[in-house]
């Protein structure tokens, strides 16, 4: 697995290049037809606002809002399609090369995303859902440990104070499984914390009630107390699993990329999520395909990942496991 | 009238909570000792096997394994009480260290097939007990704390409960594992 910049450099100016240089051609052309639209749609937002203001029955200030708004909507209808035409030929280009360029064993599928059964067998997030998407699959195996991530968003229906329905995130972002390398029968559950850090002694006694998610187990490692808390349903298996070693490593990582951080320990695999706002691997159309500084930052988001199995040590098999 | 009545009526509430909350804690770091015990039992029954396939090959060590074999038997004993267990296993890990140490004298040994298993397994027992111990040490640091601190404290010196000792791990045996890391290199 090459996580060498240098050699990425090269690599991006010997094989990404060329085609690199068609798709930014693709991308000045969509970006100019945007901004084309865009006028259009001003222009004929102005004459939809004439149109209607001279007729009686709609007040100026109405006539305003709806021309705007009806050109907005016809804008965005031209911009997700333009965008997403973009954006399957990025992942093409882009994404797939960096990927190969990684580890050529992994595969990538941009359409397709980890099952909603391996969500559900994570039980990082236990709330019912009502809508499950996902896409940008990777998987195969990085030294020997096979894994499995995806961009997932899974949300569900609410109704706000004015009895409107809404869609509100359960989890939007990095959700990655690896077989883990230890057998175990219990589970563990990871969460971050809230409660603990703000109220102390309080909010520890306040986890302990959580009745959904089993038994509270308190860590002997301090600053892993401080980020997250534990439930499991083995006190003595649990501690099996949360050697002090890979406690350690957590909090390296966690301090490293400094988010929220979910993880599980479920029928001998590690799942982990982590909260992103935007999406993973999609293109950003403002930025020139033939800046390395912008393809590297994708490139060096693969790395993070990647190195989760090397971070935690899931590569170093038990005897057991050989 | 009512006042007092709910005031009473409070105050019982609290002292069966706190009475089921000692009960409880105490429990637990039985419940968990007993785990404990459980993985050292395996531990021990291990030993028979793995004096039989080092026996030839350390034939200067023999009163180490006698010894050591004492010690099982002794372990595996009826009715010990929980600090005895806890001392013995002490004395026993402090050997078995001292033992795997010695093997870096017998490079035959070391490459045979049989040991290798064995000390695989010993290996992987050794991260259970260490698990174990941890757990342990968690549920009695939980029960400590419920008897010494306010207000179960009046609770559990009706109850006449005492504290307990967590278990530590000798510093003698702390040494070994450093001179196995140098053995290493």
């Amino acid at each position: 697995m090459k996580t060498n910049l240098a050699s990425l450099m090269d690599y991006y100016y010997d094989s990404m290049y060329p085609s690199l240089k068609v798709l930014e051609e693709k991308r000045l052309r969509t970006l100019f037809t945007l901004k084309k639209a865009a006028l259009i749609l001003c222009g004929i937002a102005v004459l939809l606002f004439l149109f209607l203001s001279q007729n009686a029955f709609f007040k100026p200030l109405h006539a305003a809002l709806i021309s705007a708004i009806l050109a907005f909507l016809a804008f965005m209808f031209v911009y997700r399609h333009e965008s997403a035409g973009y954006g399957m030929l990025f992942k093409d280009q882009v994404i797939e090369k960096i990927i190969h360029f990684l580890d050529p064993s992994l595969s990538y599928d941009k359409n397709n995303s980890v099952s909603e059964h391996e969500y559900q067998q994570s039980e990082l997030f236990l709330e019912s859902y009502d809508r499950f998407s996902g896409n940008d699959l990777i998987y195969g195996k990085i030294e020997g440990v096979d894994v499995r991530f995806c961009d997932l968003h899974v949300e569900k229906k609410i109704r706000t104070k004015n009895g409107q329905e809404e869609w509100s995130d359960i989890f939007k972002g990095l959700f990655f499984r690896a077989d883990f390398n230890k057998n175990f029968h219990s589970k563990v559950v990871i969460l971050p914390d809230i409660a603990e850090r703000n109220l102390g002694v309080l909010g520890s006694w306040i986890q302990g009630m959580n009745i959904q998610r089993g038994e509270l187990i308190k860590l002997d490692h301090m600053e892993f107390e401080k980020f997250f808390v534990v439930y499991g349903s083995d006190q003595i298996e649990s501690r099996y699993i949360l050697s002090h070693t890979l406690m350690e490593h957590i909090v390296q990582f966690r301090k490293k990329i400094d988010k929220p951080l979910y993880l599980s320990f479920i029928d001998s695999q590690l799942f982990l999520a982590l909260h992103y706002n935007k999406p993973l691997f999609e293109p950003i159309l403002s930025r020139s395909l033939l800046e390395f500084d912008y393809i590297k930052d994708y490139f060096e988001l693969l790395v993070m990942i990647t190195s989760i199995v090397t971070e935690f040590k899931l590569n170093e098999k038990l005897w057991s496991k050989r | 009238m009512e006042t007092f009545l709910i005031v009473a009526g409070l105050i019982l509430l609290s002292i069966v909570f706190m009475y089921n909350t000692l009960i409880s804690k105490k429990n637990q770091v039985e419940n968990i000792f007993a785990g404990l015990d459980a993985i050292l039992k395996k531990r021990y029954d291990l030993l028979p096997n793995l004096v039989a396939s080092v026996k030839e090959y350390m034939v200067h060590e023999r009163i180490t394994l006698e010894k050591i074999t004492e010690l099982r038997t002794k372990a595996l004993g009826e009715n010990l009480d929980n600090a005895t267990k806890i001392a013995l296993e002490k004395q026993f890990s402090s050997m078995l260290g001292n033992l795997m140490v010695a093997v870096e004298n017998y490079p035959t040994l070391k490459a045979n097939e049989n040991f290798l298993h064995l000390q695989g397994t010993l290996n992987e027992l050794e991260e259970q007990i260490s698990a174990a111990r941890r757990a342990y040490n968690q549920s009695v640091t939980d029960y400590n704390n419920a008897i010494e601190m306010f207000p179960t404290n009046f609770m559990a010196n009706l109850m006449k409960l005492e504290r307990k000792e967590v278990f530590s791990v000798p510093s003698s045996e702390r040494a070994n594992v450093d001179v196995k890391n140098l053995f290493k290199n």
